[in-house]
């Protein structure tokens, strides 16, 4: 399993490596600077939502299904909703559920497999067994799976995404400890009487990120889109919140008297997602890692 | 609208079938006039209104003249579309629950009785029957010569079966339709004899009818031993006007004139598809397309309304339904709470609780909801009396009820409540269904927009919802009933103390009472249900619905529309139009 | 299996909502609903329902469904995969059929427009949810151009072209995705063959171009993209969920969301258990397939 090529005992000299890495590979690349713009664009949407939305977006009116024009720039939906404002709100809830859940599943599922990486024995086979049993789903149909449990609501939705991203989490760690704990800097800090925490969370770890960095930003695109993938099948955050699925679900029924619910919101997705994967390509190109992950 | 000579003629109809002795076993009939092979109009008029199930609505389609019916079969094949359903479940009358399987089955099983479109009770599969002077005890003398669709004879041992199937509630959902009936026996062959606990005017029109009665809907026995009950519940084999020929889970039901039929007269097409379509927009497609000819099944969405009436290729039929919709509100929440209804009102309006249920009931902007949630097709509704109860329907309570939208009103009531402008007001949940959560929100924006309260829509799924409703968890909920034709339907099963829908399963000593509950209404609903004169009826109904509507049983909203739509070329008899279900036996092709 | 089949069955009773109330409706009496529960096995003890369960599973009987007419779970399942599995066949074809020119065509001839232009795609196909691509599809096929159907599905046994006018578009939806990571896997995998020693060797030898990429490095970048295959299945499966609930095809998918809405246990069970056994077989053979391929790689 390649690794950074530059191994330090500094964990924080990894860290400052990583960040100057990543900036570099963004720097570079105009398709990660492209993305990069658009995220930025869509984050300064998700936090000034509420000064660039022309009309509140759940504000009804008698304009039902009108046709983008000077009033409303996108249309309006069945009830009179203004879409464009809809869609401006929409890129809150995407975009933290996107972030939170990578986040969260990131820091459990590493915690999981450096565990199990580093001690190995009966820790490893309880932790592993758990870990392949999820790998036996697909992610997306766990997350299904769990919101129907759960129920619905950004708390429960933001619990299932995060428990069905685990998986990939877990492993790629896992195998990154077991490779880097047979290192000679390993054993030598080892006997230097270094607690057990401290060796995997101050010299592995720092290490390891790579791949981990590499697999956030897949798990982000995906995450993104299993949010937008719940809200539409209607299990999604709630009826009150406009989420780009949500917009997407309730605009089917209306689709032949108003394309544009059906084009924009959609498009937007598909724009947020864009710009993730054109930034997540440019650094995985920088770690020089071969894509054997998705 | 109707010629007032025929409201009249009808309304006279009307009287005389009100016009009884309710004490009378026989319901001011003779034995003469119950038994034979048919009742005559008059008499199924009178058994009905005994019944407690004629009104207006079911008298007026009889009365205007007819197009003449084609005689003998026409042929053709008509493809339809079932509204607002991904699969057609079951066809087995002992396990159907939704009216649009029940849209099916009545054309492929038979009743014993058939009430026809000009009121008039034929025998079904019943030739002839008398009725004892006690009117305990019915005697029916069987068709002979009907088989079933796997070539099978009907006869007695079919009805018997039939009916201990029936009575087994472990076997079929609808054992208690017929409750009443203490013993079938079989008299021979081609005769059988019911035996009633009591006197019950409905059971020649309603238990034993092939559309209405379901409990006595003829399933072929020898098919359920054959193939199995899963499998009849997919292709059912009755002795019907139409076969099953195909039907597999989720797919389409194709059925096949029945050429055996012991009315040559009927069906008149040959071959029906109906497939279950879910979605408003694969729907119109097809139905734009040509795809399908007619549209069965649930309510059409009512986006589409609009869009077929403008097609010159569909006709587009659009009577008052029969049913309501309402904002139920949990009277046992602290900011609603009203835990005596029986006070008069005056004193009610000063308790803080009911200024709140009040407020929320004035503040619904009824025309502006039919608008926005149902585009302009719907009624206001101010009490569970819908006009397609016709002679009940009380128009002027819109003007006259205390829950007539007045935003002023409201707005002064939540004020006098302590939530001037809904300052101070809990965030509430509206809980909806999914396919009512649109409704939803257009009310939490009304409710938004007049009283300044946040109303929170909570979809939930049906058998969630319902059960939070039946144990009152819940704050607000949009709900109401369907296929109510008659006062009971309305009044019995909604607004009393004790009505199946009013908290069943609540926590009695947390409730004492589910969402009202009110001693005047009460009796006044009570007592309609056995009186005899139609006038006397109506000031009873009318009593109750206001009662109902000034108190606040819950915050009417709407009467849904009855839509029927069909493409041009497909003949529908004004007769086979009874609103909620499809004789499609009678349809034909131009 | 076994761990996937416990947790399946008890995380489901966890689910709230009434199964007997969705049967009845509003129409049966309290001793229909006693019937009933009795019928299917409710008044038991949790732990005793899943040992019957089990049991019945050994004996290939994966239970009734408690929905509508009682049919056999397998019988319904029956049903449904063989449309799924139609779908999944279709979109995985289309995928491969695109995504195999397009993979070879950039990963030779790198960076010019025909590879840009291939990237830029992949990065679409990659970044479009699967449901949006399929409305989008109906928007301009079924809505206005009215070529092909909206809904459905056809079987086989009604045409091969009822069939497959059906299929089309949701395979499209669903396979496009999937396409672009193959494409995007053989570029680079293949780049990576391409720069490797022993092609600069055949070159030397004066092997023409298209041999050269076709028999030789071509089957040595499939390893990489056979360990994709197995991790993108998943999306297949995933992408089925949300698609055949657009195309309304009665597929597995449709079946596991609506068991679950419908609180009906016995088919939520058993489509789980189905879905992941056939995950699991695709894995497997993916594995098995990359272990014959790579003499390298010894299965331990």
């Amino acid at each position: 399993m390649p690794h950074l090529s530059a191994e330090t005992d500094e964990p924080s000299g990894a860290y400052s490596l990583l960040i100057s890495r990543v900036y570099d590979a963004i720097r570079t690349n105009l398709k990660a600077k492209i993305g990069l713009i658009i995220l930025v664009v869509f984050l300064l949407c998700a936090i000034f939502a509420s000064l660039l939305a022309p009309y509140d977006p759940n504000e009804m009116s008698m304009d039902m299904m009108s046709a983008p024009s000077f009033q409303h720039l996108l249309g309006t939906d069945d009830l009179g909703r203004d879409l464009f404002s809809r869609i401006i709100w929409g890129t809150q809830v995407s975009l933290f559920v996107g972030f939170i859940t990578v986040a969260i599943s990131m820091i459990v599922g590493v915690f999981l497999g450096v565990w199990a990486g580093y001690y190995g024995g009966w820790i490893d086979m309880i932790i592993m067994r758990y870990i392949d049993l999820q790998w036996a789903f697909p992610n997306f149909i766990i997350a299904v799976y769990l919101v129907a449990v759960f129920g619905t609501g950004l708390l429960n939705i933001i619990i299932a995404i995060s428990l069905a991203f685990l998986d990939d989490f877990a492993r790629v760690a896992r195998s990154m400890v077991i490779t880097l704990k047979e290192q000679p800097y390993i054993e030598a800090a080892r006997m230097q009487g270094t607690s057990d925490f401290r060796i995997m969370f101050k010299h592995i770890l720092p290490n390891s990120v790579g791949p981990i960095i590499v697999q956030a930003s897949v798990s982000i695109s995906y995450a993104i889109l299993g949010e937008a993938s719940l809200s539409f099948l209607g299990l999604g955050v709630n009826a009150n919140t406009p989420t780009w699925g949500l917009i997407l679900a309730d605009g089917r029924s209306f689709i032949s008297q108003a394309w544009w619910l059906g084009v924009f919101p959609g498009f937007a997705i598909m724009l947020i997602v864009l710009s993730i994967n054109f930034i997540g390509d440019a650094v995985r190109d920088a770690f020089d890692i071969r894509h054997t992950e998705i | 609208m109707e010629n007032n000579k025929l409201i009249k003629k009808a309304q006279n109809e009307l009287k005389e079938a009100y016009d009884f002795d309710h004490r009378d076993p026989l319901f001011g009939l003779t034995t003469e006039e119950i038994s034979g092979e048919r009742l005559s109009r008059r008499t199924t008029l009178r058994l009905l209104a005994a019944g407690g199930a004629l009104t207006l609505a079911n008298i007026l389609p009889g009365l205007r003249p007819s197009a003449a019916m084609a005689g003998g079969h026409g042929g053709g094949e008509l493809k339809c579309a079932w509204s607002g359903v991904g699969e057609i479940v079951t066809l087995d009358p002992a396990k159907i629950n939704q009216v649009l399987q029940f849209q099916i089955t009545s054309n492929v099983l038979s009743g014993l009785m058939h009430i026809d479109n000009s009121l008039v009770a034929q025998g079904d599969l019943a030739e002839s029957w008398t009725v004892s002077s006690d009117g305990l005890s019915y005697t029916i003398k069987l068709r002979e010569g009907v088989t079933f669709h796997n070539g099978d004879n009907f006869n007695a041992d079919d009805v018997l079966f039939t009916y201990n199937r029936s009575k087994d509630p472990e076997q079929s959902i609808h054992s208690r339709v017929i409750a009443n009936v203490n013993e079938l026996q079989k008299l021979n062959d081609y005769e059988v004899k019911f035996t009633l606990k009591k006197p019950q005017a409905s059971f020649l029109t309603k238990a034993l009818e092939r559309a209405s009665g379901r409990a006595m809907t003829i399933v072929s026995r020898g098919a359920l031993e054959s193939m199995g009950e899963a499998q009849y519940g997919l292709t059912p084999v009755g002795t019907g006007p139409y076969k099953v020929i195909e039907h597999k889970q989720g797919g389409s039901v194709v059925l096949e004139r029945f050429a055996e039929y012991y009315d040559s007269g009927r069906p008149k097409l040959d071959k029906i598809t109906i497939t279950p379509v879910d979605g408003a927009e694969p729907l119109a497609a097809a139905l734009e397309a040509g795809d399908v000819q007619y549209v069965g099944g649930n309510p059409i969405p009512s986006q589409l309304i609009d869009r077929f009436k403008s097609n010159p290729d569909l006709r587009v039929d659009i009577k008052p339904g029969p049913g309501f919709q309402s904002i139920w509100l949990n009277p046992w929440r602290d900011y609603m709470r009203v835990e005596n209804f029986d006070k008069p009102l005056e004193e009610l309006k000063k308790e803080k609780g009911f200024q709140v249920r009040l407020a929320i009931a004035k503040a619904l902007d009824r025309d502006l909801f039919i608008k926005q949630a149902k585009f302009g097709n719907g009624y206001p509704a101010h009490g569970s009396i819908n006009p397609a109860m016709g002679f009940y329907f009380d128009e002027t309570l819109a003007d006259t009820s205390e829950q007539a939208y007045d935003p002023e009103g409201a707005r002064e009531l939540l004020a006098q409540a302590g939530y001037p402008g809904g300052k101070g007001f809990p965030e509430i949940k509206l809980q909806t269904t999914p396919n009512t959560k649109r409704d939803g929100l257009v009310v939490a924006n009304i409710l938004k927009q007049v009283l300044g309260i946040n109303v929170v829509v909570d979809p939930k799924d049906f058998t969630v919802g319902i059960e939070e409703f039946d144990t009152m968890d819940y704050d607000l909920r949009l709900g109401g009933s369907g296929g109510d034709y008659d006062p009971d339907d309305g009044l019995v099963d909604w607004m009393q103390t004790t009505s199946k829908f009013n908290g069943r399963k609540r926590d009695k000593s947390k409730y004492p009472f589910g969402f009202y509950s009110e001693a005047e209404s009460d009796a006044a609903a009570d007592a309609q249900s056995l009186v005899a004169d139609p006038k006397e009826r109506r000031e009873l109904v009318r009593k109750a619905n206001r009662i109902t509507s000034d108190k606040v049983t819950c915050g009417f909203l709407y009467h849904p529309v009855d839509v029927l739509v069909h493409h041009k070329s497909i003949q529908v008899p004004d007769e086979a139009r009874i609103p909620g279900l499809h004789e499609l036996d009678r349809i034909s092709l131009t | 299996m076994i761990a996937v089949s416990t947790l399946v069955f008890f995380m489901l009773r966890l689910v709230p909502g009434d199964p007997i109330a969705a049967m009845l409706a509003d129409a049966g009496s309290d001793e229909a609903r006693a019937a009933l529960t009795k019928k299917f096995g409710f008044d038991q003890p949790v732990i005793i329902q899943y040992f019957k369960w089990i049991w019945n599973l050994l004996q290939g009987d994966l239970g009734t469904s408690l929905y509508g007419s009682n049919q056999k779970v397998t019988s319904i399942l029956a049903e449904a995969l063989p449309r799924t599995l139609s779908l999944a066949f279709l979109s995985f074809f289309i995928a491969i059929a695109i995504a195999f020119p397009a993979g070879i065509i950039s990963a030779v001839k790198k960076n010019t427009t025909a590879d840009h232009t291939v990237s830029i795609f992949a990065f679409l196909g990659l970044s479009m949810p699967d449901f949006w691509l399929a409305i989008l599809l109906i928007i301009v096929f079924a809505a206005n151009l009215q070529w092909l159907p909206a809904i459905g599905y056809a079987p086989l046994s009604s045409g091969f072209w009822e069939w497959l006018r059906h299929l089309i578009l949701p395979s499209i939806a669903i396979g496009t995705g999937f396409s672009a990571i193959i494409a995007r896997m053989l570029r680079s995998s293949l780049l990576g063959e391409l720069k490797s020693d022993y092609m600069r060797t055949a070159a030397a030898k004066g092997l023409s171009d298209t041999s050269m990429v076709v028999v030789h490095a071509l089957p040595n970048a499939m390893l990489p993209v056979i360990t994709v295959l197995g991790i993108a299945i998943a999306l297949l499966f995933s992408g089925a969920v949300v698609v055949e609930n657009v195309f309304s095809i009665k597929g597995l998918g449709r079946v596991l969301i609506q068991g679950i809405l419908n609180r009906d246990y016995p088919v939520v069970q058993g489509t789980v258990l189905l879905i992941s056994a056939f995950f699991v077989f695709a894995n497997l053979i993916v594995d098995l397939l990359y272990a014959v391929i790579d003499p390298r790689v010894r299965y331990d």
